[in-house]
């Protein structure tokens, strides 16, 4: 194999395993991401283009339980995608390459860990603030 | 990149034509293979950098926004956050690094599947740039009544 086949052949036989999986929720949680990160802007500014009360109309439909819930999901997404990263920093600097499936690991373990700060905060305001708790989506 | 190289076989098959799109061979060979199918040098090195400011940007804005003041947003939460320099500095870097990160990542995945010429990703990046700034001067308009207060 010539130095140009080894560097075009990077990627060959990937399409498989743990890191194909980290690969494509990476990049769907990045577009999800993008999208969000566009439609927040948009929202987060209909306070200059149309006023405070439109704004804070959009806040009181975001406390419905489905839009918590909803947030939950953003949130893990944020958490997978920004914990996924700090696994290819780590490879890039050259850090745990022959343990990276033990990296994924553990990088999987502080997002999940980190994800149940939110979901607790979410669902005991599901629970404290809509009668019914999650019956209140219907 | 060393050690591949010290393993290559003595007959090893020639290389195959660099793909459409890439930059001249010669001396410029390896800068060719690796520009001609990834994002370049400094989107790389910016994409790293804009991440470690998103790590730490976006968990103070989510605990800020999702765990503190859940359930208590509105026009004045944001302002009494944005308040505070801390605040301002966050927003304002994570509206930066965000339209940066966003944008290049949107551009790595078209790269992965279309745009081949030099001439169409060069224009890629142009007109990602130019909307990039003005999403970051609408971002700034729109955060203004809160930073100016």
């Amino acid at each position: 194999m010539s130095p140009v086949d080894a560097t075009t052949n990077v990627g060959a036989g990937n399409w498989k395993g743990l890191g194909m999986w980290a690969w494509l929720l990476f990049r769907i949680a990045g577009i999800v991401l993008v999208v969000y990160l566009f439609a927040h802007i948009v929202v987060i500014s209909s306070a200059r283009w149309s006023g405070h009360s439109t704004l804070n109309s959009a806040f009181t439909l975001f406390d419905h339980p489905l839009f918590v819930l909803l947030d939950l999901l953003l949130v893990w997404a944020v958490l997978f995608h920004a914990l996924n990263g700090v696994r290819i920093v780590l490879m890039d600097f050259g850090l745990g390459i022959h343990r990276h499936k033990l990296v994924f690991v553990a990088c999987m373990a502080v997002a999940v860990i980190s994800l149940c700060f939110f979901a607790f905060k979410a669902f005991s305001y599901i629970a404290a603030h809509h009668a019914g708790g999650l019956g209140g989506l219907v | 990149m060393t050690a591949q190289v010290t393993q290559t076989p003595p007959q090893a098959p020639p290389a195959p034509a660099p793909a459409r799109g890439a930059a001249a061979p010669g001396g410029r060979m390896r800068r060719g293979v690796i520009d001609g199918s990834r994002g370049g040098m400094w989107a790389w090195l910016f994409q790293r950098v804009t991440a470690v400011v998103l790590i730490v940007g976006l968990m103070t804005h989510l605990i800020a926004t999702h765990i503190i003041n859940l359930g208590h947003l509105s026009f004045l939460n944001i302002g009494d956050r944005l308040g505070s320099p801390f605040f301002v500095i966050i927003d304002v870097s994570l509206l930066a690094a965000s339209i940066f990160h966003g944008l290049n990542g949107a551009r790595m995945v078209v790269l992965d599947y279309w745009l081949q010429s030099v001439a169409a990703r060069r224009a890629l990046a142009i007109a990602l740039w130019l909307f990039g700034s003005v999403t970051f001067v609408y971002g700034m308009w729109a955060l203004w009544p809160w930073i100016s207060k």
